[in-house]
């Protein structure tokens, strides 16, 4: 009989994202202090259609395994975290441990977004 | 007159998780593994969801028993009357892996009660009633309802008599499902608007049912499951 279980998730922690964890500031605080009664961040939209494109135009992280590794990080690693901040760390962590993105690679480019978004 | 043109609040903070996603976004179009225009159409498509179609569905379908008899046998028919096209609707225009083009409608008697769930992952109708709340992704409320429906239920406030029987609906990669609740009473000579608008979210899936005077879910707990995830 073949064997059908999906290869076993690495679900150690990765030092980038656990910065982003421990560090990020999420939607529920910003909307505290800042008045906004939007139950969803803004960046929501575009992360689902992130997890959609990677799905469906070359499959480079399928639907069911996303969300199973999703599930299986929020039982554990990111379950002090709330969703939809979790989803976006759990996407990020299945991508590095699957080789899709480098760690170092998304660390420079978080930089780099920083100082664009920053910059008025 | 200024006083009037106050700016709504904003937050005006970056946030390591939008720096995150928009890190992400990027580095995966420049990796070719989606293009900017296959992103800007999947998160268009997404933007447009919401469950009022789902909600017009069930409202026509109480007002007109054709109307009814189709939607119960072709869900994937009956959808386009209320504008929801399941086969060349979706960005890919076949369907896609994620709202796959079968829609079966769960027509709920006075003694079935029909309620939907995902055990597998979270799949979800999201053509015809937009993205799923998030407790109905937890593994607690996947993996409780298809035991305990009645308890579940009861802690969604819903306390169905002995004489009602659940069925649970598990929804898969080919099948979506919503519910079609029992028109209220209190409802008659309501126009289609009005019926549409108590037929909430909550009630499509089948955790709620429809009362006159609720118009919007009521917001649910999140609960941690106590077992670890196997997934075989």
């Amino acid at each position: 009989m073949a064997d059908n279980k999906l290869p076993e998730l690495d679900s150690t922690p990765i030092p980038l994202l656990e910065k982003v964890r421990s560090e990020g500031r999420v939607w529920e605080d910003l909307c505290e202090q800042y008045g906004v009664d939007n139950p969803d961040p803004p960046w929501k939209e575009a992360l689902e259609g992130t997890c959609d494109a990677l799905s469906a135009e070359a499959c480079a992280l399928p639907l069911l395994e996303r969300r199973w590794e999703e599930d299986e990080l929020s039982d554990d690693l990111y379950a002090d975290v709330p969703y939809p901040e979790r989803q976006l760390l759990a996407l990020a962590h299945s991508m590095i441990r699957r080789g899709i993105l480098d760690e170092e690679e998304l660390a420079r480019r978080m930089e780099e977004v920083t100082r664009r978004l920053n910059r008025v | 007159m200024a006083e009037k043109h106050k700016p709504a609040p904003m937050v005006d903070e970056v946030s390591e998780f939008e720096v995150l996603e928009v890190a992400v976004r990027e580095l995966a179009i420049e990796k070719g593994l989606f293009s900017a225009e296959d992103h800007r159409r999947w998160t268009e498509y997404i933007h447009t969801l919401g469950p009022l179609p789902a909600a017009r569905l069930v409202a026509k379908a109480w007002l007109d028993p054709e109307f009814k008899k189709l939607a119960v046998t072709d869900g994937v028919k009956a959808s386009l009357d209320v504008g929801v096209d399941w086969i060349s609707g979706m960005p890919t225009e076949f369907g896609t892996p994620s709202d796959y083009c079968n829609l079966r409608v769960l027509e709920d008697t006075p003694t079935v009660k029909h309620v939907v769930v995902c055990t597998l992952c979270s799949c979800y109708p999201r053509p015809i009633l937009g993205q799923s709340p998030e407790w109905y992704r937890t593994p607690n409320y996947r993996r409780r309802l298809v035991r305990w429906p009645r308890q579940v239920l009861a802690e969604f406030g819903l306390q169905l008599p002995e004489g009602v029987t659940v069925r649970v609906e598990d929804s898969n990669q080919k099948s979506r499902f919503i519910v079609l609740p029992v028109r209220p009473e209190g409802t008659d000579g309501w126009s289609e608007d009005q019926l549409a608008e108590i037929v909430t979210r909550d009630c499509l899936i089948g955790v709620a049912v429809p009362k006159p005077g609720v118009t919007a879910n009521t917001p649910r707990p999140v609960r941690p499951a106590v077992n670890p995830v196997e997934h075989h």
